[in-house]
């Protein structure tokens, strides 16, 4: 009777032997990372195409691949160059000339000239206003392709831009320079939707796009006709994930070299790792809180959130020094107003009118401004007498760092101590896109909006905010000022950059003021990487196109 | 004339499983079809949605008619859907554009099925076997050990489980990947990738099936408890047979009904995937393609991900009842 379960617990060892020891024979030095002088960098991204006109999700492998015209990064670091070696306008301020990098070569070998950026640039274009216009990814008709007169290639080595007012756009535009050979008989509808531009692809950056497995990884290799030479390491791997704990284990364990976007706790815990190197970068992320300013279809609970004088009184209340230190474990600088301090040529603390964190001030000014206590129960009334009681919706847009709700409940604190009661919803992606979409296309209802977006340094992206043609597009809280236009239209012809930071300056105080958003934070990148198999790459900046992993030099 | 009725009572009864099952297909494709129209917001809208411009309402209108939106939804978009369900055409993601969705589920489908179905191999071979010898020695040491155990592991959050065993075997011990399905470069299908697939496959597996294991271990324990009271258990010790015969021939056969019920409804979530525990190992299966398609709104994705699930239960539910006839002959007289 006793001898079955004997022989079974004999077989259950055995297999257990058999099947735990290659394993463990083959132990820890077979799966930590092996300093092959491949990066293997680890994200919370969704990569979901590699055809830039159709994603906006495959940033970081696209943009290893392709290079822009000239961008923020050739314009802050000399070596950061993208396809245009070098630039000048003409004296009237139309004519933009810019002069491709002799002999460059696309990465199959073929010459890559300026046919193939005024061909990019034309594709574009000739699709505006078209049904299938180009408007679904980071390739994108913008406000600035619209202003140009004609793109032509002179010859091979020189591109004419011609505008149609004075524009910095052809120094800032972020559109990616594709092959014409590869790009030239897709078609509208295809190259929006149905072409995926599969692996390899075909561009000039440092690191190409050779493999992309959906939920993975993306694997880049070297581009062998890389006009600056072949870069320091023999390859990239991009692992994507949806939370960021695998990551910090990955670097633990050495399977990830690299790590980027961690959360507070992960980066101080991996702080004490004696191989690892932590590090943090200023980005251009904005988190604020939006009123929703809209007026008839859309709008709010109560016609107070229309009146400049209650969100000013509001933003009296929102203490961000308190929002960094605890919500945010002080990785990140205090909000202040619209353009954030990556934005180095932009950026002012507009000290002067800044408001200050004052629950008594915030009240006096409500008192002030006609939204009383009148009946003594604690909650304030607007000014038809309906007792406060905001919804306050909060979500973070796909492929922005989180938002931690600590940094909603302190808000909701703050203005219940106002006598503002407030509720919270915590919203997914999909359904904030859905909530905060245009009036016009379902979007409104909510009253306070906790979200966040994620621009470039230049001027067009660090007012579109209060952009009223991206109303539920990027602008957010609905809300429509014709002198912020005026100025956003003036930015938008002037090339000067002491004048542009002029104009910049005024629609930041002008919205300041004005106060359909407080801004709460600019968030750091947080990162990590290993000090066993790489040297860094000399700073801690955030490099706004791609992070320079070309150049990391190995041990 | 006994033995023709009682085949034609099985042939009605088969005849009658089936067709509950094909109406209940069309229902859940129907239900499918109303809930994703149902949610707020314009799918030409979202595919529209980030745009660096402000998008014209003609251009709108043009993806509303590409994609057959402008058409009335009943009869023809209902008609549409359930004609191109039927030849297999899910439509196109919205996330991940240019693919269909049906490749997008088959893409996935290999990843969940070999994640899920080899964690119910184990947890079911495991599980069932632990729980049989524990109800057969009510009381003892296993009983108590594998009860606790199971219990435990029942309550345990499978994501929460599956971070102890990353730290442990991933980052601690440094013996097994913690996440992915396979090494970058690898020349897919070779024997060197398989043996890669398998090792980033423990983790995952173990997860999903100590976090299953405990409710075949307690069905189990609890089938043979009741069947080692009956009255044919006393009849067969009576007559001699050994413990191992009488469990062999007698009281796990009988034991088995309720488990087989379990296993069968069970296999019906197999290619749902585990959706927590794919998105702790970034295994790229049905679960994390979910995850995905949720953030992105992607209905299209979402759509054929639950027309899928609702299929595999619905025909694991055929399996059960088509086997409970087997088994049990009382049910199909």
């Amino acid at each position: 009777m006793n001898k079955l379960p004997v022989q079974r617990r004999d077989v259950i060892k055995a297999i257990l032997l058999a099947t735990t020891a290659p394993w463990v024979m083959q132990s820890k030095g077979a799966f930590a990372s092996s300093c092959d002088n491949i990066v293997r960098l680890g994200a919370t991204y969704s990569p979901d195409s590699m055809n830039p006109f159709a994603t906006w999700s495959s940033f970081w492998p696209t943009v290893f691949t392709y290079d822009y015209l000239v961008a923020v990064d050739a314009q802050r670091h000399s070596d950061r160059k993208g396809f245009a070696k070098e630039w000048s306008v003409a004296d009237d301020n139309l004519t933009w000339t810019f002069k491709i990098w002799p002999g460059m070569k696309w990465s199959d070998g073929k010459s890559a000239t300026a046919r193939d950026a005024a061909f990019t640039y034309n594709y574009l274009r000739d699709s505006i206003g078209k049904p299938d216009e180009l408007n679904a990814g980071w390739n994108s008709v913008d406000d600035g392709l619209k202003n140009v007169k004609s793109i032509i290639a002179l010859d091979d080595e020189t591109l004419q831009i011609v505008t149609k007012e004075p524009t910095r756009w052809p120094l800032d535009n972020t559109i990616l320079i594709v092959p014409e050979h590869i790009w030239e008989d897709i078609s509208y509808a295809d190259a929006r939707s149905t072409f995926r531009n599969d692996p390899p692809l075909v561009g000039t950056g440092p690191m190409i796009v050779s493999e992309f497995q959906q939920g993975q990884f993306v694997r880049l290799t070297p581009n062998p006709y890389f006009r600056n030479g072949q870069p320091e390491t023999a390859g990239l791997i991009l692992h994507h994930f949806d939370t960021a704990d695998p990551i910090a284990q990955g670097l633990k364990s050495g399977a990830l070299a690299f790590g980027l976007g961690l959360t507070a706790a992960q980066w101080a815990d991996l702080s004490k790792d004696p191989n690892i190197q932590v590090g943090e970068s200023r980005i251009e992320q904005r988190n604020w809180l939006a009123f929703n300013c809209a007026s008839g279809q859309g709008e709010g609970s109560t016609k107070a959130l229309q009146d400049p004088a209650f969100r000013d009184a509001i933003g009296y209340a929102i203490d961000q020094k308190t929002i960094v230190e605890r919500a945010f474990r002080r990785h990140a600088d205090p909000g202040v107003g619209l353009v954030y301090p990556a934005a180095s040529d932009y950026y002012s603390d507009l000290s002067d009118i800044r408001r200050h964190f004052d629950l008594a001030e915030a009240g006096r000014r409500l008192d002030a401004a006609g939204y009383r206590d009148t009946n003594g129960d604690g909650v304030r009334e607007d000014k038809e007498g309906k007792r406060f009681q905001l919804e306050l919706i909060a979500g973070t847009r796909g492929g922005n760092l989180q938002i931690p709700i600590a940094a909603v409940q302190l808000i909701a604190g703050w203005l219940g101590q106002i006598g503002i009661p407030v509720s919270v919803t915590q919203l997914e992606p999909g359904a904030l896109s859905a909530r905060a979409a245009a009036p016009a296309k379902g979007g409104g209802g909510w009253d306070l909006l906790v979200s966040n977006d994620w621009g470039s340094p230049a001027p067009a992206s660090l007012l579109r905010l209060g952009n009223r043609a991206l109303i539920g597009g990027q602008n957010q809280s609905y809300w429509i000022n014709d002198n912020f236009n005026q100025i956003l239209s003036e930015v938008q012809v002037t090339i000067d950059l002491k004048k542009s930071q002029e104009l910049v300056d005024q629609a930041a105080r002008l919205i300041y003021t004005e106060a359909p958003y407080i801004m709460l934070c600019y968030p750091f990148l947080l990162q990590a990487h290993r000090k066993d198999c790489f040297e860094g790459w000399g700073t801690e900046d955030f490099i706004w196109s791609y992070f320079p992993v070309d150049r990391l030099r190995s041990k | 004339m006994a033995t023709c009725g009682q085949g034609g009572r099985t042939s009605r009864r088969i005849g009658g499983i089936v067709l509950r099952a094909i109406v209940t297909l069309l229902m859940v494709a129907i239900l499918n079809f109303i809930l994703f129209r149902v949610i707020p917001g314009d799918p030409a809208g979202l595919l529209l949605d980030g745009s660096r411009s402000a998008v014209t309402s003609e251009q709108i209108e043009a993806q509303r008619e590409r994609w057959g939106l402008d058409r009335p939804l009943i009869p023809d978009q209902v008609l549409d859907y359930l004609s191109a369900t039927a030849k297999g055409d899910l439509g196109y993601s919205f996330k991940f554009r240019g693919q269909r969705v049906s490749d997008l589920l088959l893409d996935r489908l290999p990843a969940t099925i070999a994640l899920v179905g080899v964690a119910q191999i184990i947890a079911i071979s495991a599980g069932v076997m632990l729980g049989i010898y524990a109800g057969w020695r009510r009381g003892g040491a296993v009983d108590t050990i594998a009860t606790g155990g199971s219990l435990a592991l029942y309550a345990t959050p499978s994501f929460w489980l599956g971070m102890v065993l990353v730290v442990v075997f991933s980052t601690k011990l440094g013996w097994l990947p913690g996440y992915g399905a396979y090494s970058p470069g690898a020349d897919t299908g070779s024997l060197a990738w398989l043996a890669d697939y398998l090792r980033h496959l423990v983790l995952p597996a173990s997860t999903v099936a100590l976090g299953i294991m405990g409710q075949y271990v307690l069905v189990a324990r609890a089938a043979m408890s009741d069947v080692v009271a009956e009255d044919y258990m006393v009849t067969a010790r009576a007559k001699g047979l050994t413990s191992g015969q009488m469990l062999l021939r007698h009281a796990f056969r009988n034991a088995m009904l309720p488990v087989v019920t379990l296993v069968t409804l069970n296999l019906g979530y197999v290619v749902a995937g585990a959706i927590t525990v794919e998105t702790v190992f970034a295994w790229p299966g049905i679960g994390s393609l979910t995850v995905g398609a949720l953030n992105a709104r992607d209905y299209p994705v979402l759509q054929g991900v639950f027309l899928l699930l609702g299929t595999s239960i619905v025909f694991a539910n055929l399996i059960a009842d088509l086997a409970y006839g087997l088994l049990d002959p009382r049910v199909t007289q």
